[in-house]
């Protein structure tokens, strides 16, 4: 061995294979609903864990919490689950950070060994209960990712000599780094699970078809301290036209409307199109002129639309982190510099308040030309 | 409860992004010429504090953790009304990810001691992963209220308001508790000339700010150094890569009559095939 280890020294050190540290495993995504409602995010985590997981010739696993939950684990398995827990309880019903936080650990405690990634939604629920889960199993957290993929890592950092070696199989959790024109990947290959929140909206669901699996019920056992907060009601907004995450078409305002009232404007041109939703920059949101649920970007929403137009935005990179995977971006700016002209599509230099009256009237005299379209209906 | 609640809130020190002195146009942080600030969104988190004090009694303690010019906020935070305030402040917690932040501003509560309830910004706009609240939640074995917009105490219970995907939820708990303050809550009421005037008075004796605004480390607080910054980290941040630069083709529409703009991109791309049908 001795002799071994001095042939072992030349300029280069070849670096240990780590893998019995992190080796590959299931990929776990934890459901979410609201009120029986899947989560869209939920979906996406199952599109992308797939991925991860195919990477890795393991299979995915869901876990899913709740009450009397009728399909629903059916659905998870036919959008690329091949395995969904289910673990059934009155007390589950809605989403609680104890209780639910008590089924996801006894459940990793219970298996013969950890699975390799674990993800969660980045929604109001993934994003309480993910940390609560990795502060008990002290394992890496990455938040708010919008890439994930599996590769290697060479660790040279002789901070803690024991860490250095090559580790064959991380999960890459990549994310918008702050306040910079750059991402991030973050990893954590020292334990399983590796865990993620990802975006709303960024990921790609497959479409659902008819998959066989198995669906497995598994046990609740909650404790008296879990308790300790109840919910008293729910309720859902039922927000003024459609959803950011799922509109076709997004039409967004930045501070070059000069005033709140543009939003009239946008309205009436967002009214054009179907299943068309407002959105904001970060600057208008901090001004009150639109509430923050409106905001697109790094610290608001993730949108892909079809189209999205920009009125007035300069096209700063925590807005464009939002945005840019939109399929056509047309933008408005008065500023022939502008940067969101580095990206849009198609840039329009002028004043808000003189293109987009124009837009509304000649997009209007186009619905009035072309009624088919009503018959023809969307496929 | 004659003598009120015994409130914990957490501040960080963060770059100023608001300033225009630290931003590239782009947005950008120049880290070199970038202003330090109180993290906009634990800015709520003291009003919290505060109003919980002004409407039920009690005291509040401030505590950071960061390098020593962070004590400006604990500063500001005094002169916003805050009781006391702590500084975790230790080079061993360089590079510390939240697992670790958490871990050493948990050792520093207990420290501090006893507590009823502790208001946590939603995230930092550095870190910006709000996760460092919830963490701390987990090891103290706390109940959490997370995104919360709006709270009541009601015969010894917290009523919140939290928010969730496409509405709210109102959930009911008993100190202790921690709490997560979004940024819907109330903005930070400007603090009263009287508390400015007294800090300034502190500032001019610092054997009696020291009553104060404590500094501790690691080994004050009994924190394991091993469970604090690079080496207590799971996760480190390998690479960082350029954003690619999107399209690069953007066909620019200029210096012509407003019409014919506008039916030049609207030829020139399929934005019709998303209108809403005839409908009036
Ligand atoms: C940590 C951090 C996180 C952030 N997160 C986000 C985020 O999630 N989302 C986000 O959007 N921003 C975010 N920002 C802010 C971001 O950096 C920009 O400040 C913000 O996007 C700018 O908003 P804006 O484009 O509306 O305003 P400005 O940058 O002021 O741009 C206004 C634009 O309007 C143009 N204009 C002016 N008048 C007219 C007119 N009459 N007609 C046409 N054009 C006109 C101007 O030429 C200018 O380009 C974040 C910043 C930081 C530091
Ligand atoms: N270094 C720190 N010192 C004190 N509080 C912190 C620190 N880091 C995070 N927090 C608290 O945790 C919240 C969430 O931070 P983050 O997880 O970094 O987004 C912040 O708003 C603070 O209230």
């Amino acid at each position: 061995m001795a002799e071994e280890q001095e042939k072992k020294q030349p300029e280069k050190p070849e670096l240990k294979d780590m893998s019995a540290i992190c080796p590959i495993g299931e990929v776990l995504v934890i459901a979410e609903h609201i009120l029986g409602d899947l989560q869209p995010v939920t979906l996406e985590l199952l599109g992308a864990g797939r991925i991860l997981a195919d990477k890795m010739g393991q299979p995915l696993l869901c876990l899913v919490m709740g009450h009397e939950l009728g399909d629903m684990p059916q659905r998870l398995l036919d959008h690329g689950a091949d395995r969904v827990y289910v673990a059934d309880h009155p007390e589950l019903k809605n989403y609680r950070t104890l209780p639910y936080r008590r089924v996801v650990c006894d459940f990793l405690e219970s298996l013969p060994s950890q699975p390799h990634t674990c993800l969660l939604g980045s929604t109001t629920t993934g994003r309480d209960l993910a940390p609560r889960i990795a502060a008990h199993f002290d394992t890496g957290l990455t938040a708010d990712t919008t890439e994930l993929d599996i590769g290697p890592y060479e660790h040279t950092s002789k901070v803690d000599p024991s860490k250095i070696g090559l580790y064959p199989n991380c999960l890459y959790a990549i994310r918008p780094s702050f306040g910079e024109s750059l991402k991030a990947r973050i990893l954590g290959p020292w334990k399983n699970p590796q865990m993620a929140t990802t975006r709303p909206g960024v990921m790609v669901p497959l479409p659902r078809e008819s998959r066989k699996g198995e669906i497995i019920n598994i046990p609740v056992n909650l404790q008296e301290t879990d308790h300790r907060l109840t919910v008293k009601e729910i309720v859902r907004e039922v927000a003024k036209g459609v959803n950011l995450t799922e509109a076709d078409v997004i039409v967004a305002g930045g501070y070059g409307l000069g005033t709140q009232d543009g939003f009239n404007m946008l309205q009436e041109l967002a009214g054009c199109f179907e299943n068309s939703a407002v959105g904001a920059s970060r600057k208008v949101v901090d001004l009150g002129w639109i509430p923050y649920q409106n905001q697109v970007g790094q610290t608001g929403k993730t949108v892909r639309p079809k189209l999205y137009i920009a009125c007035g935005i300069s096209g700063a990179i925590q807005h464009r982190v939002g945005m840019s995977k939109s399929s056509l971006i047309i933008a408005i700016n008065k500023d022939p510099d502008a940067p969101i002209f580095k990206f849009a599509h198609h840039g329009i230099v002028g004043d808000c308040y003189q293109i987009i009256p124009e837009m509304i009237k000649q997009f209007k005299q186009a619905q009035s030309t072309s009624g088919v379209k009503e018959v023809v209906g969307t496929h | 409860m004659a003598s009120g609640y015994k409130i914990i809130v957490m501040v960080k020190q963060v770059p100023d992004t608001g300033s225009k002195a630290g931003l590239n146009p782009d947005g950008t942080i120049d880290r070199a010429r970038a202003k330090r600030m109180l993290n906009p969104f634990d800015k709520f988190a003291l009003q919290a504090a505060l109003h919980t004090k002004k409407m039920y009694g009690g005291s509040v303690t401030a505590i950071s953790m960061g390098p020593p010019p962070a004590v400006e906020i604990l500063l500001e935070a005094l002169e916003h009304g805050v009781d006391r305030g702590f500084l975790l402040s230790d080079r061993r917690l360089a590079a510390s990810d939240t697992l670790a932040t958490a871990y050493a501003l948990y050792k520093t509560i207990q420290y501090v001691g006893d507590f009823d309830i502790i208001f946590c910004g939603l995230q930092t706009t550095d870190g910006d992963t709000a996760q460092v609240g919830p963490q701390l939640a987990e090891r103290l074995n706390l109940p959490q209220v997370t995104y919360c917009e709006d709270f009541s105490v009601q015969n010894g219970e917290v009523h919140a308001r939290r928010i969730i995907e496409g509405g709210h939820q109102t959930v009911i708990a008993k100190p202790p508790l921690l709490v997560t303050i979004a940024n819907s809550y109330h903005p930070l009421e400007y603090k009263s000339f009287r508390g400015a005037w007294r800090v300034q008075q502190l500032q001019r004796k610092q054997e009696e700010l020291a009553q104060y605004i404590k500094t501790v480390t690691l080994d004050d607080v009994g924190a394991d150094p091993e469970r604090c910054g690079l080496k207590g980290s799971p996760t480190i941040v390998a690479k960082t890569e350029k954003v690619g630069e999107l399209g690069g083709s953007c066909s620019i529409h200029e210096g012509k009559a407003v019409d014919e703009l506008v039916k030049e991109v609207i030829t020139g791309c399929n934005v019709k095939e998303f209108l809403a049908a005839g409908k009036k």
